[in-house]
Formats: structure tokens, sequence, C-alpha cells
């Protein structure tokens, strides 16, 4: 069992970091998780395990440590949506006692737009909360009621931000705000518009922000026409152009479509892997994780 | 003002289905404003009910009555004989109404006519909004008097969340996002640099979280 992030380790030392997404499914099949550990292994830094996005599936911290027990290092996703602060700083402490060394905080999609719209809202600390109490594990030792914590919590503290998100002001405040409260990494939204994207870094850079945190701008292979523009309806942190859609229609049949989908995002890959002030690529699955070493081989990361 | 909403006349029925000597009660204030459970409602209601009554041979015998307001003891005492002289109340106030009712008569039943839905304004003719989630620390002067626990739909209080669009919420699209009117606000009254300082975790004991709240006021109290 890895001691030390290797993720953090790779940011330190200045190189180039891939990171993928996996989306646990409803299954207590564990062997699908294996096989998904050992077709990214050795091709990334660390995989994301994300956090009930569409509704309940297997928990990211269960996720993260068979990962981590396959030999993958995990990005254990935590959303404030569902834990109230006691139940965060448990599960928080439970994984770095079991050698979780990542963490992403993020408040993660409002459970309306989950397969169980009609559970309770908790949100009792926001992304940033989540972010400073993390720091505070780490950095002083205590939890957020003061209580000491015995031992260390060495864990790499991640966040999310969306280029695409306005005003800029707003957006560029918003991560300057993250970065403050203790990130050291920024994984984005999927990115597909790069002007917009290229502006956002520009902002970012001119404060900064690029040197105090690594970002890894989000990439993400879309399958049809009809699937993207129905994600684009349904979550509003997904922007995804006219013009992509359009391409994806004229490309032909489902097939088609996919390989078209395939060829947009190592394009965008190519495009901003080069930008001053990227560290690496995050590569969106979601859900397809059997994309992500094509990807990675094309477009030569 | 409290913003609340009719059950429906199905649903009324239902709940009075078995009862004959029915009194529906109406409330002159908040449920008034809001168009949901004052003198008009109480009208419409009964009448509404008589119908369904004869439809469907229920033999409801309809009474009705509006007081000023029904969370108030002053006003309730002048509902007493009507609600006496009736086998069941069917309450057009808000759920503190009702109760207001239900706890001062002890062998009546008392029924909810209405859906009590938030505090709030008339936006416009015909539409109300929620302003406030009554959290009991109020923290408006810091968010340029935009209420990010009630009006943010995950009660952001360190900027929008990823789903954040200058039109509408990630949640609904016939709301706006309250942190783009949250900054907005800010910038237009000069007070943009209160977003940078990073808001600690909110104490929600002093919000229902923390239980059913009381307030004793005890220079009030001689
Ligand atoms: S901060 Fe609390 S008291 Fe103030 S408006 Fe919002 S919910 Fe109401
Ligand atoms: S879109 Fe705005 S109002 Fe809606 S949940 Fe996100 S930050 Fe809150």
């Amino acid at each position: 069992m890895t001691h030390e992030s290797q993720l953090a380790k790779k940011i330190d030392a200045g190189d180039f970091i891939v990171t993928a997404e996996f989306l646990p499914r409803a299954s207590t099949d564990i062997s699908e998780i294996e096989a998904i550990a050992a077709s990214f292994k050795d091709k990334v830094t660390a995989v994301n395990v994300a956090d009930n996005p569409h509704g309940p599936v297997l928990s990211s911290l269960a996720g993260s440590l068979a990962l981590l027990k396959a030999g993958v290092e995990p990005v254990y996703q935590m959303v404030t949506r569902d834990r109230n602060r006691i139940a965060i700083q448990s599960d928080l402490l439970g994984a770095a006692a079991l050698g979780i060394r990542n963490v992403l905080c993020l408040s993660g999609h409002h459970q309306t737009l989950t397969k169980s719209s009609q559970s309770a809202n908790v949100y009792d600390i926001d992304s940033v909360q989540l972010i400073a109490a993390v720091k505070q594990m780490r950095d002083k030792g205590v939890l957020l009621d003061g209580t000491k914590i015995k031992g260390d919590f060495p864990v790499l503290i991640g966040a999310v931000a969306g280029p695409d998100m306005k005003p800029m002001e707003l957006n560029i405040m918003r991560l300057a705000k993250k970065v403050e409260a203790g990130a050291g990494f920024i994984q984005t939204q999927a990115v597909f518009d790069i002007e917009t994207f290229e502006n956002w870094l520009e902002q970012a850079r001119s404060r900064e922000l690029t040197k105090k945190t690594a970002i890894l701008p989000g990439v993400m292979p879309l399958e049809s026409a009809e699937k993207a523009e129905a994600l684009r309806e349904k979550y509003m942190d997904l922007f995804i152009p006219d013009s992509i859609i359009s391409r994806l229609k004229e490309a032909g049949d489902a097939a088609a479509q996919q390989k078209e989908g395939l060829a947009i995002c190592i394009e965008i890959i190519k495009k901003i892997k080069a930008m001053e002030g990227v560290k690496g690529i995050h590569i969106l699955s979601g859900g397809r994780e059997n994309m992500v070493p094509e990807i990675i081989a094309k477009s030569e990361l | 003002m409290i913003v609340a909403e009719r059950k429906t006349i199905p649903e009324l029925v239902e709940i009075l289905n078995g009862h004959k000597k029915i009194l529906v009660l109406g409330c002159g204030t908040c449920v008034t404003v809001c168009l949901a459970g004052g003198e008009r409602e109480v009208s419409i209601i009964s009448s509404a009910l008589r119908i369904a009554s004869n439809i469907r041979k229920l033999d409801f015998e309809i009474e009705e009555l509006t007081i000023e307001r029904q969370c108030d003891n002053v006003f309730i005492e002048q509902a007493t004989e009507a609600i006496e002289r009736n086998d069941v109340v069917l309450s057009l106030g808000c759920g503190a109404g009702v109760q207001a009712i239900a706890e001062r008569f002890l062998e009546k039943p008392v029924y909810a006519g209405l859906n009590t839905e938030f505090i709030g304004v008339l936006e416009e003719r015909g539409i109300w909004t929620e302003k406030c989630a009554a959290c009991g620390a109020c923290v408006l002067h810091q968010y340029g008097g935009i209420c990010p626990i009630t009006r943010c739909a995950k009660h952001m209080l360190n900027g929008p969340c990823g789903g954040s669009r200058e039109d509408r919420c990630e949640v609904r699209p016939d709301r706006p996002c309250a942190w783009q009117l949250i900054y907005q606000r800010l910038k237009g009254i000069g007070q943009l640099d209160r977003l940078k300082k990073i808001a600690p975790p909110k104490n929600w004991e002093t919000s229902l979280d923390g239980g059913c709240r009381v307030i004793i006021r005890e220079d009030h109290r001689i």
C-alpha cells in the first residue's frame, strides 16, 4: 500500500499528469472494478471515483479502496450533497487511515437531478468549506470542532472548476477562493470550446493561480449527437457548443458518430495539453471507462 | 408572509369523508393575501365541498367562518362557538394556524386544508416566490440582501456551484441562480470584496436543524 500521493509527487516534479474518471455502478461485483483498474494501470497517474453523480451506486470510498487494492491510485471524490459535516469528516478519517491520499471536493449535482430526486437535501457545508476542512485536518491535525486527530492526515486536495461558467469575474473569483482554501489541483468540467478555455486559463494565469495549483482540464468523449444534446440539456455545468453537436450529426450513423466523438476528444487534448499553465489532462469517461486507454494512446499522452 | 396553496377538492373530500358537521375556517392574514385561505377561498371551497357531497351522498353540513388570525388566541376565541357546534374543523390557515386551533380544542379533529409552502413575496400578479428559510441567524447583510440559504438550492455560502448560469439555476429552469443575483447586487453596491473572504460553515443549530424553536422574551413575561 502506497503512503504517498503519486499525484502530489508528479505535481511537485512538474510531470505531465493524466487522470481519468471511473463511475461506480449499482453493483456489488468487485471484479468489475478490478477489470477497470487493470485497464487503467500504468496508463494514468490516478483515477477519480465519482460520488453518486446520478443516484445511488457503490460508494466512492469503497470504490477508491478497491482501486487502491488493485494497485491504482484513487482520487476519492466527495460531494457535500449527501453527508453532513459529521459523516464527511468521519469518512475522510477512514479514507486516510486506509491509504487514500487524494480527495476531490465538490458540491455535486443537486439531488433532484439524480434518480433519487425525492431525497432530502443535506448541503451542510459547501465545496469551499469542504476544501478548507480537509486542509485544516491535514495542516493543523484537527477536526472542524477542534478535536485533535491522532496520526497523520496526508491528503492532496483537489477541486473542480468550469471554464465556461459566466460571468468570468465570478468564475475566477470562485476559482481563486478554492485555491486559497487549499486546492492543490483543479480538474475542470469537460472542455469543448477551446477559445473560452484559453481565455479562462489566461485569467487564471494572470492571477498566478496556475502557479499555486495544478490545472488539469477535463475532456470527454461524446457518444452521439443525441446523447450530447441530452447531457447538455440536463446538466447546466456542461457546455457543448452547437458546432460540436453538428459535427457529430454530420458524421453519420451511430458507429460513425462515436468515432467522431473520439476524434473530437483527441483533437481537443492535442490543442490544450501544451498550453501554458496546463499540468495534465483529466479524462471524464462518463462511465465509458473502456474508451480511456484508446484516448490516451491516440492523443499521445 | 407565509405562502400556501389549497389542497385539491378530491383530497379534501378524502380527508373529510365520514364527518358530517364541518366548519371551514379561514384566516384573514397571510393566507388571505396569497389567495389561499381567506374569506373568498372559504366560500369557494365550501361550495365545492357541498357539490361533492351532493354528488357522492356524503351528507356534509358545512358552516363558513373566517377570523382575523388563526395563530392568535384573541382571535381564536371568536371562533369558539362555531368550532364547538361542528364535528370537525377544516382549517384554511397556514400550518401554524391549524396547530394553534388543534391545541386549543383537544376533542375536535382539526384538518389542514392548505399546503403551507414558504415565507415569500408576491413577485407579480399570480406569482409568489420563496425568500427566507427562517434559519435563525440572518446573513443577508453579507450577500447584498439575497439569501443564499433559501434561494440557492445548495445553500452555497462561498460562490456559485458549477451549474450556475446567468439566466437560471442548475436545479430549475424557471428560477434564477441566487449567486448570479448576489454577484450583480454586490457589484452594484460596491461590495464585491465580501465574496473574497471564505465564509466558514454555518451554524445550523439556530435553524430547524437544531430542533423546534421557541423564543422567550423575559421582558414581555412580567
Ligand atoms: S439568512 Fe436565514 S433568516 Fe436571513 S433570509 Fe436567509 S434564511 Fe432567512
Ligand atoms: S445554480 Fe446557483 S442557485 Fe442553483 S444551486 Fe447552483 S449556485 Fe445555487
